[in-house]
């Protein structure tokens, strides 16, 4: 991208700030509420903590979007989704991540279902405390992750390109597709000896 | 053909796309506002729709399902503009021929031939069943649409849009078409026809998000719904600015040679108050299914724009 | 209570009856309770008895006329667990036996619909059972992965 040269840096930095500016102000976010903090969006959206002044809009599909809300426990099977949905959208996309279950597993710390550690999956710029958090708290966390985005520290999407080996990895192991895949092979190969 | 001509012909078709598409685009931001208010909240700033068009036309990445995706938005943009361009906007029409009043009606359905196509290469379902429903709803407002236009052919003797604001122009607003008995009913049918011309609630079936996902637009984004923003801004202006030529006489109150700024400013409030006329009716409505949408045009507003056409009729052969 | 009376046998407890059947039985006391008003199947629920080395099902079964819950309890072998499948009687027992039969690793024959309902790709055993430990299960499987170092901050 020619990040290096003098000239072309700066102009780059310019345009982006500018970009950055028009998309902390206009930020969209996918309607896929997981988990319990789904309940808390409602009053979010409607009159009373209104968040359309903002300028964040609640929108029907992932390419349309700018913005992931991981709105509480994620199970394998939801993890799947939620990778496909994180995939599509378009960069510059933002993840945020509510509640104590994404931090280090919450309430289900020792469930043999849910993932602890959300940011071994996807990258999460932002995380908000509680269980559920409050709308205030959300707020409060939308005009945070505005912050960021002007300082130009809300670089999840980078680190998922750069490091899209490894958090592909991680999510091959937690999907047991290796283990599945071991497993068949090992029952073809049991068949086969009792054949001969 | 002189080549001032063409230049200044050119710099008024630059005029008349960034006009349109600014107009559009604020009123659009005004509307978001006065359906917050409606709702009791605050709503955002009148120039978020500007922001969210930045922001959309500078995302980094953007995906396309091939050719056939890229073009529909070039289907789409470029016929607004033509239809734009054959509207007389304050009294002043950049191309006109005859019979441009039918011509108008057949450039409005070229968009939504671009969705289908668009539709048709992202391959999702969903954008199948706006579209086909975007479709059906085309067919069903343009029946009563037409039956009010054709009274007004009818009563004028022209089919061109240019004598039709002219003549009424002639007295200020005491000849505009909406003050005859007749034409107040052919009015009130053909604002309903315009509230599914502008894809508003309770018409807004093919983009509805909960039910299919946005219809046609599921599989857009970044620059392409940027565009889309902007076709939908210039769409805007040009379905209100029809209806204020059809009806209350294009905005023209003064003849002269600087009557052009007040005959534009007399046609910027007009198409705002037939906006707002139209987002608080769609602020209070809910959503029509495509067969009670379908039904509601072809029996109840097809009979009220007959009765007006009848009307007519009998006045002019009186 | 009206179903102690039909089936001849049980107790009351908490407000609700209990009865302990055999696992031959169950299907002639359920027809016998559906034709005498007991007509919403409720629930099928298991329960794992480790140190006595038996699997519980209970029939959970409801009238409205008498509000009357009634529970037909079956033990089964722990190491050999295998049922007949019921779900001829009330459509709903299929789907509760599948979940039975992912959580706990009861086969039920004559069921032909017990395929992966609630986990996905599941290798390991059955999670329901006490002798699976969660917790070495958490540490082994989620604690393991590693996070993805590298700056916050830094870009491409």
């Amino acid at each position: 991208m020619g990040l290096h040269n003098g000239d072309k840096m700066m102009r780059y930095e310019e345009w982006s700030k500018l970009a950055r500016k028009a998309s902390k102000r206009s930020l969209w976010m996918v309607h896929f509420c997981t988990g319990c903090g789904a309940i808390e969006m409602p009053p979010v959206m409607t009159s009373r903590y209104d968040m359309e002044r903002f300028g964040i809009a609640s929108m029907a599909t992932p390419r349309q979007a700018d913005v992931l809300l991981i709105t509480g426990y994620l199970t394998v099977k939801t993890l799947r989704r939620v990778i496909q949905v994180y995939e599509q959208m378009q960069s510059p996309k933002y993840v945020i991540a509510f509640g104590s279950c994404t931090i280090n597993g919450g309430m289900y710390w020792d469930s043999y279902n849910t993932i602890k550690h959300l940011e071994k999956y996807i990258p999460v710029d932002l995380y908000i405390a509680g269980c559920m958090p409050r709308p205030e708290g959300i707020i409060n966390a939308f005009l945070e992750l505005m912050k960021l985005i002007d300082e130009g520290k809300a670089r999840g999407w980078e680190r998922y390109q750069k490091y899209y080996d490894k958090y592909k990895e991680n999510q091959r192991r937690v999907f047991n597709f290796e283990v599945k895949e071991e497993k068949e092979e090992k029952e073809q190969k049991r068949e086969k000896n009792e054949e001969h | 053909m002189d080549m001032i001509g063409i230049a200044i012909k050119i710099t008024i078709l630059a005029a008349y796309a960034i006009i349109g598409t600014c107009t559009g685009l604020l009123f659009m931001g005004v509307g978001r506002k006065i359906v917050a208010r409606v709702h009791n909240r605050v709503g955002p700033p009148f120039y978020q729709n500007f922001i969210d068009v930045a922001k959309l036309l500078s995302k980094k990445t953007n995906i396309s399902h091939g050719w056939i995706f890229d073009l529909a938005l070039l289907f789409s943009i470029s016929g607004i503009l033509l239809t734009l361009l054959f509207l007389p906007i304050g009294g002043v029409q950049l191309l006109s021929m005859d019979g441009d009043a039918f011509l108008v009606l057949y450039l409005l359905a070229i968009p939504s031939l671009g969705f289908a196509l668009g539709a048709g290469a992202s391959g999702n379902p969903n954008a199948g069943v706006g579209v086909m429903r975007a479709l059906v709803m085309m067919l069903s407002y343009e029946l009563p649409f037409v039956i009010t236009l054709i009274a007004l052919m009818i009563y004028y003797d022209t089919t061109s849009l240019a004598t039709i604001v002219r003549m009424q122009s002639i007295n200020g607003i005491k000849s505009w078409a909406i003050t005859m008995p007749p034409f107040m009913i052919a009015a009130f049918a053909a604002d309903m026809a315009l509230q599914g011309m502008l894809m508003e609630q309770p018409f807004d079936i093919p983009v509805a998000p909960h039910e299919i996902a946005s219809g046609p637009m599921v599989e857009f984004g970044g620059k392409y719904l940027g565009s889309l923003m902007l076709y939908k801004a210039i769409a805007l202006v040009a379905e209100t600015t029809l209806f204020v030529d059809l009806f209350l006489g294009g905005g023209v109150v003064a003849h002269g040679n600087f009557a052009f700024i007040i005959n534009f400013i007399v046609w910027l409030a007009l198409i705002f108050l037939l906006f707002v006329l139209s987002i608080l009716i769609a602020a209070s409505f809910p959503r029509f299914r495509i067969e009670q949408a379908f039904g509601f045009y072809w029996k109840y507003e097809a009979i009220i724009a007959a009765i007006s056409l009848i009307w007519v009729y009998i006045m002019v052969i009186k | 209570m009206k179903s102690i009376e039909l089936l001849g046998k049980g107790e009351e407890m908490h407000g609700r009856a209990y009865i302990k059947l055999s696992a031959d039985e169950i299907e002639e006391s359920i027809k016998k309770l559906k034709e005498n008003g007991f007509n919403h199947f409720v629930m099928l629920s298991c329960v794992d008895w480790l140190d006595k080395g038996k699997f519980e099902l209970v029939y959970h079964m409801w009238n409205y006329e008498e509000k009357e819950h009634a529970m037909l309890s079956v033990d089964i072998d722990r190491n050999n667990a295998v049922m007949k499948s019921m779900s001829h009687l009330f459509p709903q027992i299929e789907t509760y036996e599948r979940e039975i039969h992912e959580m706990y690793g009861i086969k039920f024959e004559g069921n032909n619909r017990l395929t992966p309902f609630l986990l996905e790709n599941w290798p390991h055993d059955p999670p329901m059972r006490k002798d699976f430990d969660s917790k070495k299960f958490v540490k082994q499987m989620y604690e393991s992965i590693p996070f993805i170092e590298g700056d916050e901050n830094e870009g491409i």
